[in-house]
């Protein structure tokens, strides 16, 4: 639900990462605030259990430039992957513009990644919503581990008809983590 | 059509003119309640106006935090069998926070010290929610294709980078 400010000249986008646990949600989000310039971004808010899994989200505000006078400010959201948070990646979800789904590339993790990715869909579509309006883009992530699916087979587990963009990453050193994010900030600029 | 498919479609198109005239309500209720902070957000978590002496960058945590807490509140409340609870209310040893629904997108929050009791905070939150939820109705129905800023997101392909 995007927010329009003309007094501030400002407008508002919510971006959920999403995916199943462990994939690295937490870890890109991570990585854009270590990457990203002081006067870009807010402070980092981890609601996580005592063992750093996340619990209800992750949120980092971001304060981008302007485009036509109108500056862009981006709320980034983690859901916690794991099994028994569902409710609260629903809550998460809620009225969310776009969605980054950060897929793990280990074979072993296969049947996690299409639960989570049906999960979404079906929250989605408790909302009303589907991915017919809201931008989705992936993140294949983990490519730097041992025994991962081809980007072929990602493609057929996930993006079948390749109808949303993709981009292979390593969440822990950045790889591709940015360039995913700028396609999507793209994506919802773009649909106003 | 489900409520929520209604409900999640909706943007706010804030006006110069609507964002004056809440902050300078939300000026004089300040005064008036003796609330520390008043805090609109939408239920995106997004802040839409404060006043007080929160600085933006903490009020933009609040706002996510807040909607955080009303959304996972909201999903007891189905459990529980009821469609949604309206307000929540934290308190502490020095600060309460009072949060509560005033149109169905939009939250206020707001942040009292110790000294208000209860029933005070409840009557604040309702005056004031109720003097905002006008303006605010205005800005959710306005219609994104006529009056969202026109253009903003054509040809935008070689500015996304330089934003970062």
């Amino acid at each position: 639900m995007s927010t329009f400010n003309f007094a501030r000249k400002e407008i508002s986008f919510k971006i959920v990462y999403y995916g199943p646990a462990l994939s690295g949600k937490t870890t890109s989000l991570r990585f854009i605030y270590g990457k990203l310039p002081e006067k870009v971004k807010g402070g980092f808010t981890s609601i996580a259990t005592e063992t750093e899994r996340t619990l209800f989200f992750d949120f980092l505000p971001l304060e981008l430039g302007s485009i036509k006078g109108f500056k862009i400010r981006l709320s980034l959201y983690t859901v916690p992957g794991q099994f028994i948070y569902k409710l609260t990646r629903k809550s998460v979800l809620r009225s969310t513009d776009g969605i980054i789904f950060v897929a793990d590339s280990q074979r072993r993790k296969k049947e996690e990644n299409i639960y989570s990715y049906n999960d979404m869909l079906e929250n989605l579509d408790d909302f009303g919503e589907s991915l017919d309006k809201i931008p989705l883009v992936f993140q294949y992530n983990k490519r730097d581990m041992e025994d991962i699916m081809s980007v072929e087979e990602m493609q057929e587990m996930l993006n079948k008809e390749n109808k949303y963009p993709y981009f292979e990453t390593v969440a822990l050193q950045g790889i591709g983590v940015l360039e995913a994010l700028k396609m999507m900030t793209k994506l919802v600029v773009s649909k106003i | 059509m489900q409520e929520d498919e209604r409900l999640s479609k909706v943007q706010i198109v804030l006006t110069e003119e609507e964002s004056n005239a809440i902050n300078e309500m939300f000026g004089e209720y300040l005064a008036d309640s003796e609330a520390k902070d008043i805090i609109l957000l939408n239920k995106s978590g997004e802040l839409i106006a404060k006043s007080g002496d929160i600085t933006s960058d903490a009020a933009v945590m609040v706002s996510a935090l807040a909607a955080g807490v009303f959304s996972a509140t909201n999903e007891l409340a189905r459990l529980l069998g009821e469609k949604e609870f309206t307000i929540t209310f934290h308190q502490g040893q020095e600060t309460n926070i009072h949060i509560s629904l005033i149109t169905p997108t939009v939250l206020l929050a707001i942040i009292f010290d110790n000294r208000a009791p209860i029933g005070a905070i409840r009557f604040w939150a309702k005056k004031i929610g109720n003097s905002v939820k006008e303006i605010i109705k205005k800005a959710e129905t306005r219609s994104k294709k006529q009056e969202a800023p026109k253009g903003i997101g054509q040809d935008i392909g070689n500015e996304i980078d330089n934003l970062f």
